[in-house]
């Protein structure tokens, strides 16, 4: 069995981990290749054209995989409110149309999350002991939220760094390494030599960072080639992001605390609540929350990233000026027409605008 | 009397009957929009988002030609109706978008419709509306029994006597009817007509695309005619388990009346909407399969008559070639 798996930000590592754990050889896993303009030219000519971005470059990476030889993949399903309940039967189709006839096996993201993604694991490494699947799952996710700490340093550092591309290149060398590592020990100290590393990078102590929360729909959010990169952009420009969309929060919520009663999103469920007081499917609730609380943290600016026509998203910009909380957004909107340009001229305003804010004393009078 | 708003816009055209009733039962007077027209569109499109799609941007407009007309405009969030079926976000969401976009809104009534939330919420959610009008719970059981009745006699009236829906709201309230196309051609073709009902029967969005068939010499067939839960079953055989609640009407009918062998299809989708994009390829497959002609028509408000018109021309002569008439 070759697994093959869509692009998605760091995931890959991951679950490859989980994989070698398991036993299997380098040719069970097919790591999908960086994202390029051809994955989404193959995304883009074969999915439906109104189809979001999400789905266009999923589609896109997949048959990258089948091209390099997997024959099981995986998708998500689910029966959520947006579209991703429909990925895995319109992108079957699709590749059964083209010729490949892969397997696919689907983690289910609305219901029994954890129950279907240990099922799966079980499934890839056949049929292997429950506590061996147990031990590669949480190897996996060691290596998973390793990733996540040392990008939080990251963008405080990436902001004030002297020279530009620092940062990057030891998030780069941290990746590497984290993606190398054989035991759970050495994952620990990776990590702690990298943000020790990033922590020692020489930085402009003088200056006062921006500060930009950064919201919206979580594949666009966490796939650097969907948002081109916005949040490299952002540090050359000098500012220090935040987001609370990151892959291990969704593993710490949804899979496990959720159901012990503590949910991923109570405290910005709640500040969304005067303005929209149930779920809209996606990540719309909680992008209307993230805003009302970013304003409130004294937050500079708001970046919301949003595929083309994703519906819970538009439902959140529709309401998100509406909010009393005041604070700068910048609605941007992904799909294959998008250009670099075009994007860097729209972040380069906004900074200014921030900026000027900043200087008059944050929208208050003086 | 207190007065109820109902913009003629989205849901209304599957469920007026029994809001109606339920409103009336209780006392109150329903007072609905106007058709769609272009001072309605402009104002929805003033208000929302640019990527907001066009039907939620016609039902703000409605609501906003409501204003000064009514107490009280009554806007659903209708979540789920069945079990692990839901709807889309712009419609859950709707209340809020309407509130936020339109601040001057009269007070909306916003019952959440939310089937997967068990029996008892939908109760509770029917009670808080019902408090609005009368202190006697009593009173809003019989509304609500009598109102599912309306709904259900509406819905077999359409499918028992094979009419639209809004035929079928003229001949309940006895309202004119819509006059029917001269059948000077007679009706030579059968022509399914998926869809959204806030698409297909929105003669503003759709250029009144079904009278435009019929007088070209087409029966015209809707999602609405179809017997009672065969949607369902057509829909399950197509993609397994549903996913939206509106899966029915597009992929349903679609499957339903592929099977029935009709003449040609056509998809009346409209731009930016999230499910459509999805679903309406499995009915593209599977008419591909079947060698049955199918033509997607996505609109939007810039769309223009004349260029509808010469594609159904195109495509109705096409149909008829293949026929050989």
């Amino acid at each position: 069995m070759r697994v093959g798996i869509p692009q998605w930000g760091n995931v890959y590592i991951p679950v490859k981990a989980m994989v070698h754990r398991l036993g299997a050889g380098d040719n069970d896993l097919i790591i999908p290749p960086p994202m390029t303009q051809k994955t989404l030219d193959l995304g883009v000519r074969y999915s439906p054209t109104e189809a979001c971005l999400p789905y266009k470059l999923t589609l896109g990476s997949l048959i990258e995989t089948c091209e390099l030889g997997a024959d099981t993949l995986v998708q998500a399903r689910g029966t959520g409110i947006c579209r991703l309940g429909y990925y895995a039967k319109g992108q079957e189709q699709m590749l059964h149309d083209l010729g490949y006839n892969a397997q696919f096996l689907t983690i289910d993201v609305s219901h029994h999350k954890l129950l279907s993604i240990m099922k799966l694991i079980k499934n890839v490494s056949n049929d292997a002991p429950w506590h061996k699947v147990i031990s590669a799952f949480s190897f996996g996710m060691s290596k998973l939220f390793a990733l996540d700490k040392i990008e939080k340093v990251v963008w405080k550092t990436r902001a004030v760094e002297i020279e530009k591309g620092m940062a990057n290149r030891i998030y780069r060398e941290a990746i590497k390494a984290i993606d190398e590592a054989m035991e759970r020990k050495e994952v620990k100290n990776i990590t702690k030599e990298y943000i020790d590393r990033l922590n020692r990078v020489s930085k402009n102590s003088k200056t006062d960072p921006l500060k930009v929360g950064i919201v919206g729909e979580i594949y666009v959010v966490i796939e650097p080639f969907a948002n081109m990169d916005i949040e490299v952009e952002l540090g050359k420009l000098g500012v220090e992001i935040e987001r609370t969309i990151t892959l291990s929060r969704w593993v710490k919520y949804s899979l496990f605390l959720n159901y012990l009663g503590i949910s991923e999103w109570r405290k910005v469920h709640r500040l969304a609540n005067p303005y929209i007081d149930h779920d809209v499917g996606g990540d719309g609730w909680e992008s209307v929350g993230e805003k009302v609380l970013y304003a409130r943290n004294g937050y500079d600016g708001v970046m919301h990233l949003a595929p083309f026509t994703c519906m819970p998203e538009i439902v959140a910009q529709n309401i998100m000026p509406s909010t009393k909380e005041d604070i700068p957004v910048l609605a941007v909107i992904c799909d294959e027409q998008q250009s670099k340009q075009g994007m860097l001229t729209r972040l380069e305003a906004f900074v200014d605008l921030l900026e000027f804010r900043r200087r008059r004393g944050n929208g208050r009078r003086i | 009397m207190i007065k109820v708003g109902i913009p003629r816009a989205l849901s209304y055209y599957q469920y007026y009957p029994g809001w109606k009733t339920f409103f009336e039962k209780l006392g109150a007077e329903v007072v609905i929009s106007s058709l769609t027209n272009k001072a309605i569109l402009n104002f929805g499109v003033s208000r929302a988002v640019a990527d907001t799609c066009l039907p939620v941007k016609i039902f703000l407009g409605h609501v906003i030609s409501l204003i000064g007309k009514c107490d009280y405009v009554f806007v659903p969030a209708i979540t789920s109706l069945g079990e692990k079926t839901y709807n889309c976000s712009k419609i859950i969401g709707l209340p809020n978008m309407v509130r936020a976009l339109i601040p001057e809104c009269p007070t909306i009534l916003d019952p959440e419709i939310n089937l997967e939330k068990g029996r008892y919420y939908l109760y509770r959610n029917i009670y808080k509306l019902g408090r609005y009008f009368s202190s006697n719970p009593v009173k809003f059981k019989k509304a609500v029994e009598e109102a599912w009745e309306g709904n259900l006699a509406y819905r077999r009236k359409m499918s028992h006597e094979k009419i639209t829906a809004i035929q079928a709201i003229d001949r309940i309230y006895g309202e004119d009817c819509a006059p029917a196309p001269s059948l000077d051609p007679p009706e030579e073709l059968t022509v399914a007509v998926v869809g959204h009902p806030y698409v297909v029967y929105d003669d503003y969005i759709n250029h009144r695309l079904i009278f435009r068939l019929q007088s070209m010499g087409a029966k015209v067939l809707v999602p609405e005619m179809v017997p009672e839960g065969e949607l369902a079953i057509a829909a399950r055989k197509l993609v397994g388990e549903t996913h939206w609640s509106f899966e029915d009407e597009i992929i349903g009918a679609g499957e339903y009346y592929l099977e029935e062998k009709v003449d040609g299809i056509i998809n009346l989708a409209v731009f930016g909407c999230g499910p459509d994009s999805m679903m309406v390829s499995f009915v593209q497959h599977r008419a591909k399969e079947l060698k049955i002609p199918f033509l997607p028509l996505s609109l939007d408000e810039h769309s223009s008559e004349g260029a509808l018109l010469t594609r159904l021309e195109a495509f109705l002569d096409m149909v008829k070639r293949r026929k050989k008439i």
